[in-house]
């Protein structure tokens, strides 16, 4: 066990926990973007910044992937994690003021119009669809493409790889922007510009789901080849 | 440096200002450490992760800013808010000021982004890309006022960029290493190793027994432990591997010539590799069955799996690369018939494949039981039946010494022993491949040297040895060692392995008198330009510099495909002067007091149990898993530098 203290409170979690987990055990609430609890913390957004002292030194740092220290002392609400928060939910609310997520963060802290104009976005990449696709889904469809090889990208931008989508729409839902469009009608469903067939229950005749993503359940879990043919209310 | 006269600096925070002031009360520049990589005698001002400098009163600082800052956002990752949307302000806001549209409150608004990200970027290029902004700010602010009271348009001047990072000067190569491991953390590796291959062919061989000068500086070593970039290469490589895909060639040149390289080691089809990228007719001359140089037949197959190899060589092979095997140059055919046979370039590139003499009396006698290091090495990996002896010594303390010590107790040897002649501290080899040698048995005694070999009929029985201590430090800085008056003693072998050194065999150039070969015995060439002294024929890697690494001879390989390009395209070789001075980035770790950067534990590389490594060749080192690749890649800081001048060069 680590001990620490955050806000002037002593807390003890286990070795490897976040600072923003130690936090959550005293009830201190630390705002967040694009953090998910069942995903990898990905540190992208720095909606989550706060102060952290270690033998002495004052350094910044976010708190969804910050393990924790012994002896650590954390501020969760001192003017220099704050400034840095703010700094960071302005910057989004200029790239992309249409997000409510966004805006909601930044009523919170009191901002109402950024300082700056910029060419806006609807993307805040906080890189949720791109973790759950990988962690949670298991297929790895989406990627961030970034200046990394190509320097001519001009912004970075989350890309789908049309033949790995099962077409389940993970993405769309953890997608705190509402940017990834899903749309269903009839038989199909559109995802990433790519129309999905869905399968039509034997009993009820509803269309329930995609036959890609059913049949990406069944070979993954090993089950028979009709085990879809009826949808889970009628069964 | 020889500067007339420094105007401003704010380089590493310390604040040189000159302005007004006559010539001769000037602080003197030497102390002021910059990496510059422009003739200091013609730079009219420079800008860089650590500041600014400004020898030409004329010189536009916010121009240059807004210049800096356009590179750095080229190289931003995007990932983190504060960097990615932090560099689009600024470089937006000092577009607007320069084109005569700044507004009262521009300063504010950038040193309020400035100051976030220096201080909550995610990595080291966000927090140090507002720095210069920040500083010519603080001590140029009257420019700024000037520009947005005025509000007249500034034409900008051409400026030099370049871009590196403490990996990346460290690596003889240059590579892009932050940006492939920024790749490999997007689980993009068909990506990464498309950026590694334009520095290196060798990919998988290099992430499996590079040195990895580049870990030695990686500013993690100053928290936790440095990367393991040699490791995630080798990563990136075996994916390849793994799903079977064959990297696509592009070739972008239009050479057209024929060319010959003498020796298909790394720096030969390191070269290759690149001429015909270029274009070029490539044929590679080799005297050896295989391809690869000292990597196929001086690195045993448990540090590098044939199977690697042989694939790194297919792939260069594909590109149009023709390997003429079991071909002498100098034996099979001569230099002259090269030329005869239309050939414009001839690369020398035969490594260092001759075994150095011990030194003592009867080693040339021929006798058996007595071999060379990197003979026994060929041998070994050449299939050819090793049949053990009882009990085996090896002299000598580096590499080769140790790769033979482990490959006999592979072949079956029971009692392996290494002599070496000052102790632990001074032993060249690989810690790492000392401690696996230990962990598997080897036998190793310090502060000996052999002074005679003892024999009985043809055979060899012995050593004879003397203790040594250590003197005073030699002119490699390590303490020579002094024979210990009367401590002479008898070492019992069946064998004895002298792995003390290699050097150059050039018999491929005899009857080439105008080929200049040093008191050394290597090729006296030019170590930027490749050429020898003879027009038309280039020489690098070990022939050239005496036994390196891996790295050196690819990116020798790499350099002399350049040179040999400009030479074929304009008839001469770019002379080094202009040259020389790339990689001369002094303080490049340096950098300005910064805070504490959170510790993060490395992922361990694993090994074979040390059960599982005998007897036969299996590979020692187990690659890191997709999922320890992905998370040793986000401890990279990226620590990426951009530098920036204006001269008139």
């Amino acid at each position: 066990m680590v001990e620490l203290i955050i806000d002037g409170q002593k807390v003890e979690v286990e070795e490897g926990a976040t600072i923003l987990e130690a936090a959550d055990k005293l009830n201190i609430a630390i705002p967040t973007l694009c953090y998910h609890e069942n995903l990898t913390p990905f540190g992208a957004c720095r909606v989550c910044t706060v102060e952290v002292v270690v033998d002495g030194v004052s350094s910044l740092t976010t708190a969804c992937n910050c393990p924790v220290e012994q002896g650590m002392e954390v501020r969760t609400v001192s003017e220099r994690a704050l400034e840095a928060r703010m700094l960071a939910v302005e910057l989004l609310l200029a790239k992309c003021p249409g997000s409510e997520a966004i805006r909601s963060l930044a009523r919170d802290m009191g901002i109402e119009e950024p300082r700056v104009e910029l060419e806006t976005e609807g993307c805040i990449l906080c890189g949720l669809c791109v973790r759950t696709c990988q962690e949670l889904v298991g297929v790895g469809a989406l990627r961030l493409v970034d200046r990394g090889l190509d320097r001519d990208v001009k912004e970075t931008f989350v890309e789908a790889s049309t033949d790995k989508c099962i077409g389940c729409g993970s993405c769309a839902y953890i997608c705190p922007t509402s940017f990834i469009k899903l749309e269903e009608t009839g038989d199909t469903r559109t995802v990433w510009d790519r129309v999905f067939k869905l399968k039509k229950c034997q009993v009820c005749g509803n269309y329930w789901a995609p036959e890609a993503q059913l049949e990406y359940i069944r070979k993954t879990c090993n089950l028979p080849s009709d085990f879809f043919d009826v949808c889970p209310n009628c069964k | 440096m020889d500067f007339k006269k420094v105007v401003f600096s704010s380089w590493a925070g310390k604040v040189v200002d000159n302005r007004g002031l006559e010539a001769e009360v000037c602080a003197p520049v030497e102390e002021l450490n910059l990496p510059l990589e422009c003739d200091p005698a013609r730079v009219k001002a420079f800008m860089g992760w650590d500041g600014f400098l400004v020898v030409d009163e004329k010189a536009n600082v916010v121009d240059m800013a807004y210049a800096y800052a356009r590179e750095v956002q080229k190289l931003a990752c995007g990932e983190c808010a504060v960097g990615r949307i932090g560099i689009s302000v600024i470089v937006e806001t000092l577009g607007r000021l320069l084109k005569g549209e700044g507004r009262e409150g521009d300063i504010e608004l950038l040193q309020w982004v400035g100051k976030g990200m220096k201080d909550n970027a995610k990595c080291v290029l966000g927090q140090t890309a507002p720095v210069p902004v920040l500083d010519s700010i603080e001590y140029y602010r009257e420019a700024y006022l000037d520009l947005i009271k005025n509000k007249k348009a500034i034409s900008a001047p051409a400026y030099h960029v370049k871009v590196t990072a403490p990996c990346m000067e460290a690596c003889p190569a240059h590579l892009d290493i932050p940006g492939y491991i920024e790749l490999i953390r997007n689980q993009r590796q068909d990506a990464s190793l498309e950026l590694i291959r334009q520095g290196v062919c060798l990919p998988g061989t290099l992430g499996r027994v590079c040195t990895a000068p580049c870990e030695e500086v990686c500013k993690r070593n100053d928290i936790d432990g440095p990367l393991a970039i040699r490791a995630l290469k080798r990563h990136a490589a075996d994916w390849e591997m793994e799903v079977g895909q064959i990297p696509p060639v592009s070739i972008f040149g239009e050479g057209g010539e024929k060319v010959s390289v003498v020796g298909a080691g790394p720096a030969g089809l390191a070269a290759g590799y690149n001429l015909a990228l270029a274009g070029y007719r490539v044929t590679i001359f080799e005297e050896l069955s295989v391809a690869g140089g000292m990597a196929a037949v001086g690195i045993p197959a448990y540090r590098l799996p044939k199977a690697v190899l042989d694939r790194e060589v297919d792939i260069i092979r594909g590109a149009g690369v023709e390997i003429r095997f079991n071909t002498r140059v100098g034996r099979d055919i001569t230099i002259a018939d090269l030329w005869k046979n239309g050939y414009k370039a001839i690369f020398v590139a035969v490594g260092a494949h001759k075994g150095r003499a011990m030194g003592v009396e009867g080693e040339d006698r021929g006798y058996e039981g007595f071999v060379d290091g990197v003979k026994f090495l060929r041998d070994v990996n050449l299939g050819k039946r090793v049949v053990p002896v009882g009990r085996v010594v090896v002299v000598g303390g580096g590499d080769v010494a140790v790769d033979c010590a482990r490959s006999c107790l592979r072949l079956g040897f029971k009692d392996v022993n290494i002599l070496y002649r000052r102790s632990r501290v001074e032993m060249p080899a690989r810690e790492g491949e000392i401690e696996g040698a230990i962990e598997e048995g080897v036998k190793i005694s310090y502060l000996v040297a052999p002074t005679g070999i003892l024999t009985e009929g043809t055979g060899l029985v012995g050593l004879e040895c003397v203790k040594m201590e250590l003197g005073e430090p030699d002119a490699s800085g390590r303490r020579s060692p002094v024979p210990v008056e009367g401590s002479e003693f008898v070492v019992n072998a069946d064998m004895v392995i002298a792995a003390i050194g290699q050097e150059a065999d050039l018999s491929c150039l005899a009857g080439e008198d105008k080929v200049k070969i040093s008191r050394y015995g290597t090729v006296d060439a030019d170590p930027e330009t490749c050429q020898s002294s003879e027009k038309g024929i280039f020489s690098a890697g070990d022939c050239v510099t005496g036994p390196a690494i891996l790295i050196e001879a690819v990116a020798a390989g790499n350099r002399a495909a350049r040179s040999i390009d400009r030479y074929l395209r304009k008839g001469e070789a770019v002379s080094s002067a202009g040259a020389s001075r790339a990689g001369q980035s002094a303080a490049l770790s340096a950098q300005r007091e910064k805070e504490s950067t959170i510790s993060r534990a490395p992922q361990p590389v694993g090994c074979l149990p040390v059960a599982g490594r005998i007897p036969g060749f299996p590979e020692v080192e187990v690659g890191l898993t997709r999922e320890a690749a992905q998370e040793e890649a986000k401890r990279c800081l990226r620590c990426y530098r951009v530098m920036l001048w204006q001269s008139d060069e």
